[in-house]
């Protein structure tokens, strides 16, 4: 399989960008990142999205709901304890889900929320930086050997550590609260859940995500799918607020006398 | 009293609704399957997530106006498809085809408009 390294040239534009910028040197600045050179790892920089609109389908994604979506897919092997909370979540309102409350969505929610999708990949010396149009998210992804971070309180969108496996960014996120759901259908997970995605770009125009879920305390064996993003040089991300749902609501309220 | 100009016949739910909605958090199923089409003047529009909002004032035959509202695809999705804040002016003649709320509000989730007659591209959503 080919391995695109068309956008050299940029990552090393982008690269010295963030070189100069104190706030993204962060780390660095301070010793505690090891730069890794992005021009010897595979370019998946660039803004991606998972839905195009305008019924475009995406060259290479199979038609259909992915597996965020999919109600029809088999269900994975639960634990009585995942069971059980699937089952509420499955009964009540869709607002129950924290994500409507606007909480973050943790991983893999947050890849099933918004409409267009839409995700901008950073490359910068020792990081990948995904930037959400869902809420301003930003996932750091740390690829300069570090280990994850036993001491931090568990988090909703998780501990994120990457390394390059030939042409493929494997990132594995621990130490999430147990507070989000894992997709749209209400599968929950707890504090003992370990993702793992792989990002890889098949060609120029395309990147899938291969997610693998472990979480002993919910499941009894791994289970996951893959997600489809197309590239979109042309587009920006911009901004998708999550209170905007509310105010929607509110207009609804209103209106619908 | 004739509420609407032009009302039109029953789809199915299923092809109203695409396979994945979007954002579930305010779905369409307080909207009615069948498709109603109104035609007025705009007085209001508002280019926002999750749901762009088009306000317009439609007259009956007796010259009563009534005041309508559609909602509809996010900002992002529209701005995308080529739409910008200044795509609907008021004063605008719009004629506008989508779900009526169930409850007989003068509220539609907009499906296709017309804008002078033309057309606008939606995207789907």
């Amino acid at each position: 399989m080919r391995t695109y390294v068309g956008g050299a040239i940029l990552t090393t534009v982008l690269v010295t960008l963030f070189a100069a910028s104190p706030s993204l040197l962060g780390n660095a600045q301070r010793g505690t990142t090891r730069a890794s050179s992005p021009a010897q790892t595979p370019d998946i920089s660039g803004v991606w999205a998972r839905n195009l609109g305008a019924g475009a389908q995406i060259p290479g994604r199979p038609p259909g709901a992915d597996f965020l979506s999919d109600s029809r897919k088999p269900e994975p092997a639960m634990t009585s304890w995942a069971e059980a909370q699937y089952k509420a979540n499955k009964a009540a309102s869709g607002y129950a889900d924290p994500v409507f409350n606007c909480f973050p969505p943790g991983v893999p929610r947050i890849y099933a929320v918004d409409f267009n999708g839409v995700m901008e990949l950073v490359q910068i010396p020792g990081r990948v930086l995904q930037i959400f149009e869902f809420d301003h998210h930003v996932r750091q992804i740390y690829t300069d050997g570090r280990k994850h971070d036993e001491a931090q309180a568990a988090t909703w969108m998780g501990d994120s550590i990457g390394r390059w496996e030939g042409d493929t960014l494997v990132v594995e996120t621990t130490n999430f609260n147990d507070q989000t759901r894992l997709d749209r259908l209400g599968h929950p997970h707890s504090d003992a859940l370990t993702l793992v995605e792989r990002f890889h770009r098949p060609n120029k125009d395309l990147l899938t995500i291969d997610i693998t879920i472990t979480d002993p305390k919910a499941y009894s064996k791994p289970w996951g799918g893959q997600l489809f993003y197309a590239f979109r040089p042309d587009w920006k991300v911009t901004e998708f607020m999550c209170k905007d749902n509310q105010t929607f609501d509110d207009f609804r309220e209103k209106t619908a006398k | 009293m004739k509420r609407f100009l032009a009302a039109a016949s029953a789809v199915i739910v299923g092809l109203l609704i695409s396979p994945v909605a979007i954002v579930a958090h305010h779905s369409t199923a307080d909207y009615e399957t069948k498709l109603t089409t109104v035609s007025g003047t705009v007085t209001d529009y508002k280019l926002v997530n999750p749901h762009t909002q088009i306000f317009f004032d439609v007259k009956d035959d007796n010259g009563k106006v009534e005041k309508w509202v559609a909602e509809t695809n996010s900002a992002v999705a529209l701005y995308r498809t080529g739409w910008s804040k200044t795509t609907l002016k008021l004063g605008d003649k719009i004629t506008a085809t989508g779900n009526r709320a169930m409850n007989g509000a003068t509220l539609m989730h907009l499906r296709t408009i017309l804008l002078n007659g033309q057309e606008l591209p939606m995207g789907r959503q």
